[in-house]
């Protein structure tokens, strides 16, 4: 059931042309607009790919929605609802951020390109469950469209070194762009990794917790049989 | 002219769910006897989409195994069943016992709590007291959004079917099937979004039924429907009767009522 989900989630996504456009043309046009500066180019990139994966994780989410309750009335276990819708969006992340790691390659002389692409990676897999933790607190497209505008922009804004970044989900892209970039030690690279861990983590889980509070049906018993009259 | 009259009758047999060799036999027939009769056929027959609505309704497939009717045991049993929103009170003591066998129709004013009472029944939605029993098999056909717009029939059957445990082939053969005794032969590559509001609500009643639930619920589910089509869902309602199923569907229409078993009449708030 779970490869059904996942393979119906993609042709659904694949069909949505424009949406798809733009999701391949944000992080293509953070990317161009800090293209002189090697580090700044790749950090915008890599949030791009982030922002553009939520959204499009927030708004495969809310559009099935209730297709999902439907299904799960009729016997679908919610996980597998959510599993398999996040099976396919981390496939097209993958594929987006391996689209944009070629670019990188052809187009920089990175430090450590091989980090480039554990960051854009990392940064898909935090992307698609937070997009789906935003769709199940805010299942409209609008407000939760919002809330990721707020937290990507202050993702942006935030002084990596403050305590708020590090309270922001993608702290990790930054750290993990200092070690691709800049002549670092790996300790860039580590608290990069702990951070990603621990925030994956608590998207998966609340998105997991999120799915089965919204999705799971009543639990009505059978009815009783009737006495039998003699 | 003559020719084009022919395809065309062929083509709207095929649309309104006549397989394709047998929209062929009946197109030849038709051609057959105009000549016989030595008159266009739009003379003898009349309009091709008229003629094809007639003729396709009597070519439709028989509904799956159609059974002497019996009258089985409780599929739904509602006890004082009540729903509030916060202040409102939507439900107030609903009661009913649907049997394997019967078919039950909700009816009410706009505002009565009518799919409120389905959502419950279905378990999308939690009684705020009374009793809900009901055995576990259930085809569920709410109103609303219960397809998605970016997916084709057969990938509906597939998705629908795989909740059931089906295989992809019978999930999409069996999809097929039904969709034809409600007059609809699903286009390949056609998605839900593309289809007229009728049809996209066949698709919705064809993933209600898809597993031979043993309780199949219904909420409006004749919306956009032609003449034709209204007439096979109530045909397919009283077959899945027949063959043991309880049905319970939400209706306003009052005009179909003298047939089945249970009317139950909900009333909202501001009329108790």
């Amino acid at each position: 059931m779970l490869w059904t989900i996942a393979g119906t989630s993609l042709r659904e996504t694949g069909r949505r042309r424009a949406a798809l456009l733009l999701v391949v043309a944000l992080p293509l046009a953070f990317y161009a607009a800090r293209s002189d500066m090697q580090g700044q180019a790749i950090r915008f990139l890599a949030i791009g790919v982030g922002w553009a994966v939520a959204t499009l994780a927030l708004f495969s989410h809310v559009g099935a929605r209730h297709l999902d309750r439907r299904l799960a009335v009729v016997g679908t276990s919610p996980t597998a609802l959510l599993i398999g819708r996040q099976l396919a969006l981390i496939g097209m992340g993958l594929a987006l951020a391996a689209g944009y790691f070629g670019l990188v390659a052809l187009t920089q002389d990175v430090n450590r390109l091989w980090a480039v692409g554990l960051l854009l990676g990392t940064t898909v897999l935090i992307a698609a469950p937070l997009g789906a933790v935003v769709s199940l607190v805010l299942p409209r497209e609008l407000e939760g469209a919002l809330a990721l505008l707020a937290v990507m922009a202050t993702q942006m804004i935030a002084d990596p070194e403050g305590a708020l970044a590090k309270t922001l989900p993608l702290w990790s892209t930054r750290e993990l762009t200092g070690y691709a970039v800049d002549p670092v030690g790996s300790e860039y690279l580590w608290d990069g990794l702990a951070h990603f861990a621990v925030v994956a983590l608590v998207c998966a889980g609340a998105a997991w917790i999120a799915a089965v509070v919204r999705l799971r049906p009543q639990a009505l018993p059978e009815p009783e049989p009737e006495p039998v009259v003699l | 002219m003559t020719d084009q009259w022919h395809e065309s009758f062929a083509r709207l047999l095929v649309e309104r769910g006549v397989a394709p060799g047998e929209a062929r036999r009946l197109a030849a027939d038709s051609r057959d006897e105009a000549r016989a009769a030595g008159l266009p056929p739009a003379e003898l027959f009349g309009p091709a989409a008229a003629y094809a609505a007639g003729i396709a309704r009597a070519a439709r497939p028989a509904p799956l195994a159609a059974l002497p009717r019996a009258r089985g045991p409780v599929v739904l049993r509602l006890t004082g069943v009540t729903k509030r929103y916060r202040r409102r009170e939507v439900l107030r003591g609903v009661d009913l016992t649907l049997r394997a066998g019967e078919v039950a129709a909700v009816v009410g004013a706009n505002g009565s709590g009518k799919s409120t009472l389905l959502d419950i029944c279905a378990g999308a939605s939690k009684a705020t007291s009374g009793l809900v029993e009901r055995t576990a098999r259930i085809g569920y056909a709410p109103q609303q959004h219960g397809t998605a717009p970016y997916l084709t029939a057969d990938e509906h059957f597939r998705l629908f079917g795989g909740a059931h445990g089906m295989g992809a082939k019978r999930a999409v053969a069996t999809g097929t099937h039904l969709a034809a005794g409600l007059g609809w032969r699903p286009r390949a590559g056609t998605v839900a979004a593309q289809l007229s509001g009728g049809t996209r609500q066949k698709l919705n009643v064809v993933l209600g039924e898809l597993h031979r639930p043993d309780l199949i619920l219904l909420d409006e589910p004749y919306q956009g429907f032609d003449q034709d089509s209204y007439l096979d869902l109530w045909s397919q309602v009283y077959a899945w009767r027949d063959a043991g199923a309880g049905v319970l569907v939400v209706t306003h229409l009052l005009h179909d009522l003298d047939r089945v078993d249970h009317v139950l009449e909900l009333k909202g708030a501001e009329d108790r």
